[in-house]
C-alpha cells in the first residue's frame, strides 16, 4: 500500500516550490477546461429541451426538468439492451485481457523462435482492414450474426493492447523467467504465478480500454444483430433513439415526412450523462492497480 | 486475493446474465421462442383473434422507432390480423446499410430502399408486385393506370410503392411545408401589412424596419436576415432562383413548361441577380456574417431566440424546432413567429413556392423482399392498412382518447391531447403510424375530416396565435397556403428531382452534379461575402463551368423527353 | 549523478535470437501452441476479410459479389491520383494527423508526467478522473461546445475584445488558417487525459528506489523527471509514437465534417470525407476500398521506417 515515490525528506529549495505552484496552476486550469464539456452536458441534460434551443445554458439548467432522462430511460428494450452490454463488457473484457496477455507474454519471451514475425503478423492488422462488406459475409458464414458471440470473438486480440502489455512485460526483469525456470517452471506456471501479478497496472489499463470500448460499441450490434432484437445493446437503443431525430446525410424529401423532428441536444445530453456514469465508476476500482503490485523493487537484477 | 475474488463474482455474472437472455442459443431459435411467447400473450389478451402475423421491416432512412407493445399498433394487429417490426436507418448512409444486406442476402419483409433502391431491383431482392395488385383494392386505388406504368421499371414490373404523396377527396393542406422567404409578423405589422412581391421589396422593408427597431423587447440585437447552409441543408442559400424566376421546385433544375427544355437555374440572370442582392446586403450588416458558418443546432437556437428577421427556409425545418421554441418563450406575444411571402423577382410573375395536388415519387418506395415468406399476407397488411378505419387510427391515434368527435362528425382534440401528440414517449409507446407504409392526405371517407390531423383547419386554427391570426387577416389570408399562393401540379415530368436523386457517379452527368455541388457549397458564400462581386462571381462561373454541368443538363432533358414521352401515351 | 545513468532502457538491438532447432522447439511448445491458436484467429479475422480488397480492382456490384464482379484493373486507382482533390484531401489529412499526432501525444505525457508530481493522493485521483471525461464525449458535444465559445458573441471574441487583441470579432471557422489548429485543440481537449492513462500506468512500473537514489544524489524534481520518469517510461512512449506513426492518415471524420463548412472545406476534407461523398454514398464501394488499401500501405510503409530508425537508435520497437 506504499506510494510508489517515496520521499522521507520534503525537498523544499526555491525550484522545487516555483515548480509546485506551476503544477497546481496547470492542473487546475486543466481541470477547469476538461470539466466544463461535462458540467455544460449535465445542465444541458437537466433543462428543458425547447429552452435550450435558445442556447445560453452554461454552467446551471435554466428550466430544470427530468423529462430528457425519463425521455431516454422509457426507450423500449433498454433492460435488455443494458443485460447484453453488461455482459459483453464482461465477458469481451475477461476474454480480451487473458488473450492478449498470452500473445504479449509469447512474444516478449527472449527465447522465443518466432518472436520477429509474430509480433509483425500482428503489427500489420492495425492498419489493414477488409471493408465492411467482406467482414459482413464472413461473419454470415461463421454464424456470429444474429448472435452474442459477434461481440466478443472478433475484436478479441488487438494489437495495440498487445503491444501495451508486451512494452511492460519487456521492461521486467529478464532474471524472473531464468530463475523460475532454474526451479523447474514451465511457461505456464511463468505466465500465471510470476508474470501476470506483476502486470497488473497494465492488465488494469487494458481492461480499462477493453471495456470502455465494449460499453461504446454500438455499430456492431446495428450491423450483424439489427434483426435481433434480444441481442441489442445498450448504446444501439440510445442511438437509434438520437438518430430519429437527428438526420445526417439526409435529403430535403425524406426529411419531409419525418415531420414532428426536435433538435436532440437535451436528449442526447441526457443519454451521455447516462451512459458515461457506470463505466467512469470503473475507473477509481481499476486506479488502484495503478500504484499497488509493485514489488517489483524487491527482484532486481 | 480481492482481484480474485472480483473476478469469479463478475464471471458468475456474465455467465447468470448470458442464460438470461439466453446468448448461448442461436439466433433462430430465440427467435421463435420470442415469437411464441409473443402469441402466447396476444392469445392471453385476445382468445379469438386467431394468429397474429408478424412481419418485418426496414426503411433506409431514419425513423423513431416505436415500442413493443405500442398499444395503437396492438390494437391494429387485433383489427388487421398482423403487425410490423419497424427498423430504421441508424448511422449509415442508405446505399451502405442495402449494400450490406444485398451483400448478405438476407432481407427483412418490408424495404424502403431509398437511393439504394435501383441496388435492391438489381440484385433481385424485390418482389415484382404487378401481378399481385389487382387483388388488393386499397393499394391498387393509391394511383392512376398512368402513375402505376411510371412506376414500371426497365423490365415492366413494378416492385415498389410509393407511400406519400397520394391525395383522397378535396386536398387539405393548412401549412406550407416548404420553401419560401419567411418573415417575421412583427415585420409585417410595423409597416402596415404591405403588399411585398418582389426580392428587393422584402430586403427594403428588412432594412428599414431594422433600422427603426434595431432591437427586441429586451434589448437583444436583431439579426436581420441569416442564411442556413450546413451540408445538405444549403438549399437554403442555392435554389431560390428557380423560385423567382416563378418555376416549382423541381429540385435540381427548371424546366420551360412551353418548349420542355431542362434551364440550369444556377446561372439565370436572376441567379446572379439574386446572389449580387445578398451580396449587397452582406456588405450592409443585413445578412449575419456568420451565415456560412453555423451548424444547423447554432442556426436554430438564432432563430429560436426571435432575433432573427427573415430567412429563407423549408418549414420543416424550423417549424417544429424554432417555431415551437419561440411560441413556448411567449414569443409570439411581440410578433417574432413566421409567415412565408409570394416573393419573386419582379412584379407579375405568378410564383409557384406552393404547389397543390399529388406529387409522384417514382425514384422509391416500400417493397416487398424475396425474404418475405408470405407475399399475400404482407400485401393483405398493406392493403388493410389504407382502410379508412385503420388510417384513423394510424393518423389520428384511438377516439376518446387522442381526439373525441363533435355533433358536426368532427375530429377535435383538445391542447392537451395535442401536446401529446407531439411528446416522444407517448408516441413511442401508444401511437403507430407506420409512417413508411402507404397513406393518404386530403379528406376522409367521411367527406368531413381530414386524413392526418395536421389538414384538419379547425385544428389548425386553434393552434394559431393571435399576432399569426391578425397578419392572416390583414393579408385576407387564412392559411399559410393562402399567404402564399398556390399553382395546381405542374406538368407531367413534376418532380425532375425524383430523377437526380437517384444519380450517382458512375454516369458523367452524375459526376457533374456531385461536383457542382462542391463547388457551389465552397463559391457560394465566398460570392456573397465578397467585396468585388463582380470578380467573384466570374471565379465562380468560372469553377462552375469546370463541373461540366452541361452533362448533367443532358441528362436531365433525356429523362424529361422520356418522360413527356411516355405520358403522352395516356392523352 | 552516476547512479542514475544505469536506470536508462538498455539498448536490446544485439540481442542473439534464438537458433531454430527441434529441442529448441521441444522447449518452446506451449509458447508454439497458444501462438499457432492466435495466428490462426488472426487469419481468420483480420487476413480472411482482406479478401475485400479484390474490390478496388473491379467494378463490384452487390448483386454479383466478390467473386462475381467484373475485374477492371487499377482504374479506380487512376481515377482517385488523377483527381486534384483527392490529392488536396491526402495533403489535408497528412497535415492534420501530423499536427494531431505531435500535440496529442506531447500533452498526454507532459500531463501523465505533472499529474505524478502531485503529492495529494486524492488530490491526484480526483484531476486523473475529471481529465478522462471528455472521452466519453461525443464529438457533435464536443464541437457543439467549441462552436458556442468561438462564435462572434462567445467568450473567446469576448475576452479577446475585452483585452484589445481584437478590434472586431473574429469568425474562426471563417478562416482556412484556424481550421487544423482547432482540430488538433479539440482532440487535445477531449483525448489527453485518456492517451494519459497509458503513460500513468507505465509510471507506476518504475522502481520506487531510484526515485531516491535520485534524492540522495540531490536531484531536484525537474532532474528527477529527466532522469528517472521519461526514461522509465520511455519504451512505452516508443511504442505509442510508432503507433501514432502509422496512424496519420486515420486524422479523423467525424470532427472534421462537424466543424468544418464551405469556406474552409478546402482544408477541412479528410480521405474519409471524401470517401463517403464520393466512394460510399455514390454506392461506389471500390472506391472506397482502392483509399483503403492506399491508406494501409502507406501506413504499413511509414511504421516499417520508423520501426527501422527505433531499431537503430536502440529503441523499444513494434516487431
Amino acid at each position: 500500500m506504499d506510494n510508489v515515490v517515496v520521499r522521507k525528506k520534503k525537498n523544499m529549495s526555491a525550484p522545487n516550490v516555483i515548480f509546485v505552484i506551476c503544477n497546481t496552476i496547470f492542473m487546475i486550469a486543466f481541470v477547469v477546461i476538461t470539466l466544463y464539456p461535462i458540467i455544460n452536458t449535465l445542465a444541458i441534460s437537466f433543462n428543458n429541451g425547447t429552452d435550450a434551443l435558445r442556447g445560453g445554458v452554461y454552467l446551471w439548467p435554466r428550466v430544470w426538468t427530468l423529462k430528457n432522462y425519463t425521455t431516454v430511460l422509457q426507450k423500449d428494450n433498454l433492460i435488455t439492451g443494458g443485460y447484453i452490454t453488461v455482459a459483453r463488457t464482461v465477458i469481451g473484457t475477461l476474454l480480451s485481457l487473458a488473450a492478449n496477455a498470452i500473445l504479449a507474454f509469447i512474444v516478449s519471451r527472449k527465447r522465443f523462435l518466432f518472436r520477429k514475425e509474430l509480433s509483425l503478423f500482428w503489427v500489420i492488422t492495425m492498419y489493414v482492414n477488409g471493408g465492411l462488406i467482406p467482414t459482413f459475409i464472413l461473419y454470415k458464414n461463421l454464424g456470429l450474426t444474429n448472435s452474442f458471440y459477434v461481440y466478443v470473438i472478433p475484436g478479441m486480440i488487438s494489437a495495440f493492447n498487445m503491444l501495451v502489455i508486451r512494452t511492460f512485460m519487456n521492461g521486467l526483469p529478464d532474471s524472473l523467467e531464468e530463475s523460475a525456470q532454474l526451479d523447474g517452471a514451465g511457461y505456464t506456471q511463468i505466465f500465471v504465478k510470476i508474470i501476470s501479478p506483476l502486470c497488473k497496472p497494465v492488465y488494469a489499463t487494458v481492461a480499462l480500454f477493453v471495456a470502455v470500448g465494449q460499453w461504446n460499441s454500438w455499430f456492431d450490434a446495428m450491423l450483424y444483430n439489427r434483426m435481433s432484437s434480444q441481442y441489442t445493446t445498450l448504446q444501439y437503443e440510445l442511438m437509434k433513439l438520437l438518430s430519429s431525430v437527428t438526420n445526417q446525410g439526409n435529403s430535403v424529401e425524406s426529411m419531409k415526412h419525418a415531420a414532428g423532428t426536435v433538435t436532440p441536444t437535451s436528449v442526447r445530453a441526457a443519454a451521455t450523462i447516462l451512459t458515461m456514469l457506470p463505466i467512469v465508476c470503473l475507473y477509481p476500482f481499476l486506479q488502484k492497480y495503478f500504484v499497488t503490485g509493485l514489488t517489483l523493487g524487491g527482484v532486481k537484477e | 486475493m480481492k482481484l480474485k475474488k472480483a473476478i469469479a463474482l463478475l464471471v458468475t455474472a456474465a455467465m447468470t446474465m448470458s442464460m438470461m437472455t439466453g446468448c448461448g442459443s442461436s439466433g433462430e431459435s430465440q427467435t421463435s421462442a420470442d415469437a411464441e411467447k409473443q402469441t402466447q400473450t396476444q392469445d392471453a389478451s385476445k382468445e379469438d383473434s386467431g394468429e397474429i402475423k408478424e412481419f418485418t421491416a426496414f426503411f433506409a432512412t431514419p425513423g423513431s422507432e416505436i415500442n413493443d407493445d405500442n398499444e395503437v399498433q396492438q390494437i391494429i394487429a387485433e383489427r388487421v390480423g398482423a403487425k410490423c417490426k419497424e427498423t430504421w436507418l441508424t448511422g449509415q448512409t442508405d446505399k451502405e446499410a442495402i449494400g450490406t444486406m444485398i451483400a448478405g442476402g438476407e432481407y427483412p419483409d418490408f424495404i424502403e430502399g431509398g437511393s439504394a433502391t435501383p441496388q435492391l431491383i438489381d440484385a433481385g431482392a424485390l418482389v415484382p408486385l404487378d401481378d399481385y395488385l389487382d387483388q388488393y383494392p386499397n393499394i391498387k386505388a393509391l394511383f392512376s393506370e398512368q402513375d402505376w406504368d411510371k412506376l414500371r421499371q426497365p423490365d415492366g414490373h413494378i416492385y415498389f410503392i410509393p407511400q406519400f404523396g397520394t391525395v383522397k377527396g378535396r386536398e387539405r393542406v393548412c401549412t406550407h411545408n416548404d420553401e419560401a422567404f419567411w418573415i417575421q409578423t412583427r415585420v409585417l405589422e410595423w409597416a402596415g401589412y404591405p403588399k411585398v412581391e418582389t426580392m428587393d421589396e422584402y430586403f427594403d422593408l428588412i432594412e428599414a424596419y431594422n433600422e427603426a427597431n434595431p432591437t427586441m423587447e429586451d434589448g437583444t440585437t436583431n439579426i436581420p436576415y441569416t442564411i442556413l447552409c450546413e451540408d445538405w441543408r444549403y438549399f437554403c442559400l442555392e435554389n431560390a432562383p428557380q423560385f423567382l424566376d416563378g418555376y416549382p421546385n423541381d429540385g435540381s433544375c427548371i424546366v420551360d413548361p412551353e418548349e420542355l427544355k431542362v434551364i440550369d437555374y444556377n446561372t439565370t440572370p436572376t441567379a446572379k441577380r439574386y446572389f449580387q442582392k445578398l451580396n449587397e446586403e452582406y456588405q450592409k450588416g443585413i445578412v449575419d456574417p456568420e451565415s456560412f458558418t453555423q451548424t444547423y443546432d447554432e442556426y436554430i437556437s438564432k432563430l429560436s431566440t426571435g432575433r432573427v428577421l427573415g430567412m429563407i427556409d423549408q418549414w420543416w425545418d424550423f417549424a417544429y424546432t424554432a417555431e415551437d421554441s419561440i411560441k413556448s418563450q411567449g414569443l409570439d406575444a411581440q410578433g417574432c413567429q413566421y409567415v412565408p411571402l409570394p416573393i419573386t423577382i419582379e412584379k407579375g410573375i405568378k410564383n409557384q413556392w406552393h404547389n397543390s395536388g399529388a406529387v409522384l415519387n417514382v425514384s422509391s418506395g416500400i417493397a416487398v423482399t424475396t425474404s418475405c415468406e408470405d407475399v399475400e399476407g404482407a400485401l393483405q397488411f398493406m392493403n388493410d392498412l389504407l382502410d379508412q378505419e385503420i388510417h384513423n387510427l394510424r393518423f389520428w391515434g384511438v377516439e376518446g382518447v387522442d381526439y373525441s368527435v363533435n355533433e358536426n362528425g368532427e375530429f377535435t382534440r383538445t391542447a392537451e391531447q395535442r401536446l401529446q401528440a407531439t411528446d416522444s414517449a407517448y408516441k413511442a409507446s401508444h401511437l403507430c403510424t407506420y409512417s413508411y407504409f402507404p397513406q393518404y392526405s386530403g379528406t376522409s371517407d367521411d367527406g368531413i375530416n381530414a386524413n392526418k390531423s395536421d389538414g384538419q383547419e379547425t385544428e389548425f386554427f386553434d393552434g394559431l396565435s393571435e399576432s399569426v391570426k391578425k397578419c392572416f387577416d390583414a393579408y385576407g389570408a387564412k392559411t399559410y397556403v393562402e399567404m402564399i399562393g398556390t399553382t395546381e401540379a405542374p406538368g407531367a415530368w413534376y418532380p425532375m428531382w425524383s430523377f437526380s436523386n437517384s444519380l450517382n457517379t458512375s454516369t458523367e452527368g452524375g459526376t457533374a452534379w456531385t461536383l457542382m455541388g462542391e463547388i457551389k457549397h465552397e463559391y457560394l458564400p465566398k460570392v456573397v461575402m465578397a467585396a468585388d462581386f463582380d470578380s467573384a462571381w466570374d471565379e465562380y462561373m468560372t469553377a462552375y463551368e469546370g463541373c461540366n454541368p452541361q452533362a448533367f443538363l443532358d441528362e436531365m432533358q433525356a429523362e424529361l423527353d422520356r418522360r413527356m414521352e411516355e405520358a403522352a401515351k395516356y392523352e | 549523478m552516476a547512479s542514475l545513468t544505469r536506470v536508462k532502457t538498455k539498448a536490446k538491438t544485439n540481442e542473439l535470437r534464438t537458433r531454430f532447432s527441434w529441442k529448441e522447439v521441444k522447449r518452446q511448445k506451449v509458447l508454439l501452441f497458444w501462438s499457432a491458436i492466435i495466428v490462426a484467429y488472426g487469419i481468420v479475422f483480420y487476413y480472411a476479410p482482406l479478401a475485400g480488397w479484390l474490390m478496388a480492382f473491379q467494378d463490384y456490384k452487390p448483386k454479383d459479389g466478390l467473386f462475381g464482379s467484373a475485374f477492371i484493373g487499377l482504374a479506380k486507382f487512376q481515377r482517385l491520383f488523377s483527381d486534384a482533390t483527392f490529392l488536396r484531401v491526402i495533403r489535408n489529412t497528412l497535415a492534420m494527423g501530423v499536427i494531431n499526432l505531435i500535440s496529442t501525444f506531447v500533452m498526454a505525457i507532459l500531463f501523465a508526467i505533472l499529474l505524478n508530481e502531485i503529492k495529494s493522493k486524492g488530490g491526484k485521483k480526483v484531476v486523473q478522473t475529471i481529465s478522462y471525461l471528455p472521452h466519453f464525449l461525443s464529438w457533435i458535444i464536443v464541437t457543439g461546445i467549441l462552436h458556442d465559445a468561438l462564435s462572434t458573441s462567445g467568450i473567446i471574441n469576448e475576452l479577446l475584445l475585452k483585452f484589445h487583441i481584437l478590434e472586431q470579432p473574429l469568425n474562426f471557422f471563417a478562416h482556412p488558417k484556424y481550421f487544423w489548429p482547432l482540430v488538433a485543440f479539440a482532440n487535445v481537449w477531449k483525448e489527453t487525459g485518456w492517451n494519459a492513462i497509458i503513460y500513468l500506468a507505465a509510471i507506476t512500473a518504475i522502481d520506487p528506489s531510484l526515485y531516491e537514489a535520485a534524492s540522495i544524489d540531490g536531484a531536484g524534481r525537474l532532474a528527477k523527471i529527466k532522469y528517472v520518469t521519461l526514461p522509465g517510461i520511455r519504451p512505452t512512449i516508443m511504442i505509442t509514437l510508432l503507433m501514432n506513426v502509422g496512424n496519420v492518415l486515420n486524422a479523423g471524420f467525424e470532427i472534421q465534417y462537424l466543424l468544418g463548412n464551405g469556406l474552409v472545406q478546402s482544408v477541412s476534407q479528410t480521405i474519409d470525407i471524401y470517401v463517403l461523398k464520393w466512394g460510399i454514398s455514390q454506392g461506389d464501394y471500390a472506391m472506397g476500398t482502392a483509399a483503403g488499401i492506399f491508406k494501409s500501405l502507406v501506413s504499413i510503409v511509414l511504421i516499417v521506417i520508423a520501426n527501422q530508425i527505433a531499431k537503430h537508435n536502440g529503441e523499444e520497437r513494434l516487431f
